[in-house]
């Protein structure tokens, strides 16, 4: 390994870099614009069918019929739950994304309300909600509407009735918060791809390769320059989707040795199977074609721009092979929930997985021309 | 350490086969320190894996190929440190420039003392040194490529089809280049489909078709032994001249236009078939007596091979 030859390929593929302005737009403004448009979307999504489940705990006539009054609401599609159980391991286990509870003191307090006109007297309704499910703020403002309209006919302050929110997760986090993970893995993920694809059967294509054969750079030190050029870009583009969503979207995300550690991890997979690509297709544009085909189904089915609950099983199942699925959750469990187990487990998988690719893309690739 | 050679490239018995495809068919040959030694064939006739067997980017299938007396296939990295090459259809970092692509090489051989500015002047790249390589015309690059090809100083230089592809005043700019190597007595191989070139440059030129060298030799020598004739055309004749020349033993070609073109052998039946057009009472407008050229050679020599690829290619 030669440093001097490493770092004149750094030079070489940064200076390429920023003359190449659509590669600068694709690698930084891309995950940008991405995080704004998805996030100013996700941000006010209105769904048409707001289906939640309702925790009936004081079992009495009064609150049977405010939960009837839910009901007749058509904009509910409404499941009661027994009111036995902990709603909040309940929807964490069945992935409820809103159970809304209602309080044991519900008609004693309605009583002392709207008889004694005790104006101190009110309930708090609990939202238990999935804060990572993109439609529940929706849900939940509409149920804030609904019980406004029920303070406001009751008249008087204060409010009779107070919506509290628990959150099913350990820590509160909202959809950008669960977003900017994922876009960080996906653009690492495609740019490393495309990064090995461009230069493996590209540079060869042009006959780049064939000169630096004949020149004493080794395979490893190529090797490694791009993976540490693709590294370089990854860590630029990271910290700007970072600063973005600060400063956009206020997201509140950890950061810790885990995010460097995934996004290395990210790297080498993608490199390793863009190298493997560029062996089995020959030609620049069918390699390129076979990242697209390996790109498309990692970026939507391993819980890039929504959570992998949301899909139907057989694909949950088919999400669990991809390699990306573990960049994402790792990512996840150490930026949002701090969870050094899962990210730990998600860490020697990926990188298992990126070893093994890596070293495979490293015998398949050769320079010499047979 | 090994032992130097006396011949910088010894080539023997070199086979190499793609499939059913014999590129290369036991050929032998071998180059001394200082000549330049150009490979001299029609498009496929194993000119390209022949040198890039040598440069070592290539395995041959059987036979033995030195390089300073150390095997191609066993010792890649040291020989590597020590030659230069110009690849066939040579290409670099679109936007990297004409200063920093030679520096960018420099690097790679680790070279600290390399004259960047010296072999921008060699390749007469002055005024070009900060244009981007994707902006350079076909012959900017391909002495960009000689430039680089130079920046370890090495020993031998490879130049595979150096001026391919390039227009007649762009090639010419080339061979100035090449000549400029030659002068500093550099080891050139070269390879090419141009005779003009390996006249113009070669001291040894060895003619390939199909796989196998079927001459070789300095340009002098290759025309003494297989064209030694004179050539002479007579312009706007008279009907009569033909018969008159063909009386004379001789067998003329009926050119274009009223030519006549005449293979003969020795400067004095010039003077006969002139004196005997005269004698008739027969005229012409003009007349050309030429030694024949590599071309001639060549064409001689690859005949049938060349002719038919040729109407592969206008086929194609």
């Amino acid at each position: 390994m030669s440093p001097r030859v490493i770092g004149a390929n750094l030079i070489v593929s940064i200076k390429s870099f920023y003359r190449e302005k659509t590669a600068v737009f694709f690698r930084i403004a891309f995950p940008v614009i991405l995080i704004l448009v998805f996030g100013t979307i996700f941000m006010n999504q209105d769904n048409v069918r707001f289906d939640f489940y309702v925790q009936d705990l004081d079992g009495t006539n009064s609150s049977a019929e405010l939960v009837k009054t839910l009901e007749h609401n058509e904009k509910f599609k409404i499941t009661k739950i027994d009111p036995v159980i902990d709603a909040t391991q309940y929807a964490r286990d069945k992935k409820l994304n809103l159970v809304v509870v209602i309080p044991k003191d519900y008609e004693s307090s309605l009583i002392k309300r709207v008889k004694r006109k005790d104006l101190n007297a009110s309930v708090t309704i609990t939202y238990i909600y999935d804060p990572s499910s993109t439609s529940v703020a929706t849900k939940m403002q509409i149920l804030n509407s609904f019980f406004a309209e029920i303070n406001q006919k009751m008249s008087g302050k204060p409010s009779f009735i107070t919506p509290a929110e628990v959150s099913i997760l350990n820590r509160k986090y909202r959809f950008i918060e669960f977003f900017v993970p994922g876009i960080i893995a996906m653009t690492v993920m495609t740019a490393s791809l495309f990064g090995a694809v461009n230069v493996n059967a590209e540079l060869r294509q042009k006959g780049v390769i064939k000169k630096l054969s004949t020149t004493p750079i080794t395979h490893t030190d190529w090797i490694l320059s791009n993976v540490m050029y693709q590294f370089l870009l990854s860590v630029i583009s990271t910290i700007s989707i970072l600063l973005v969503s600060y400063a956009v979207f206020d997201a509140s995300l950890q950061l810790n040795f885990w995010l460097p550690v995934f996004v290395v991890l990210d790297v080498f997979a993608f490199v390793g199977i863009g190298m493997i690509l560029t062996c089995v297709a020959k030609e620049a544009e069918s390699a390129a074609a076979a990242a697209n085909a390996i790109m498309f189904p990692m970026m939507f089915l391993s819980g890039t721009f929504f959570p992998v609950e949301m899909m139907p099983g057989f694909l949950q199942k088919f999400s669990r092979i991809l390699p990306l699925y573990y960049v994402n959750e790792g990512l996840r469990a150490s930026m949002i929930f701090v969870d050094n187990m899962i990210a730990l487990r998600c860490s020697v998988i990926i990188g298992i997985f990126a070893a093994v690719v890596f070293v495979l893309g490293m015998m398949t690739t050769k320079w010499e021309e047979g | 350490m090994t032992k130097e050679a006396e011949h910088t490239i010894e080539v023997e018995k070199l086979t190499k086969r793609y499939g059913d495809l014999l590129a290369v068919n036991g050929i032998s040959f071998t180059v001394r320190k200082g000549e330049v030694f150009a490979f001299l064939g029609p498009n496929g006739a194993g000119k390209t894996t022949t040198v890039e067997i040598i440069e070592t980017i290539r395995t041959p299938t059987s036979g033995k190929v030195s390089l300073f007396g150390m095997d191609v296939t066993k010792k890649k990295r040291k020989i590597v440190r020590r030659i230069g090459v110009l690849p066939q259809g040579f290409s670099s970092f679109d936007r990297i420039t004409v200063r920093e692509t030679i520096q960018y090489h420099s690097r790679l051989f680790n070279c600290r003392n390399t004259d960047i500015d010296e072999l921008i002047e060699l390749a007469n790249l002055k005024d070009k040194s900060k244009e981007q390589f994707k902006n350079l015309s076909g012959g900017l690059k391909q002495r960009l490529g000689i430039a680089i090809a130079l920046v370890n100083n090495p020993e031998v230089v490879f130049l595979d089809e150096p001026t391919t592809g390039l227009d007649p005043r762009a090639r010419r700019e080339v061979w100035d280049v090449l000549l400029g190597l030659k002068k500093k007595g550099k080891t050139v191989f070269l390879t090419t489909h141009y005779m003009e070139e390996a006249e113009l440059l070669a001291d040894t030129v060895a003619i390939i078709s199909r796989g196998h060298i079927v001459a070789m030799g300095s340009p002098g020598e290759l025309i003494e032994k297989n064209a030694n004739y004179l050539a002479l055309t007579l312009q706007s004749v008279d009907e009569k001249v033909f018969e008159i020349v063909q009386k004379m033993g001789f067998e003329p070609v009926n050119a274009n236009h009223n030519n006549i073109k005449v293979r003969v052998q020795h400067p004095d039946d010039v003077q006969k078939v002139l004196n005997a057009i005269k004698d008739a009472g027969a005229s012409f407008l003009s007349l050309d007596v030429r030694k024949p050229n590599l071309e001639e050679v060549f064409l001689k020599l690859t005949g049938a091979a060349f002719r038919e690829d040729l109407a592969r290619e206008v086929a194609q």
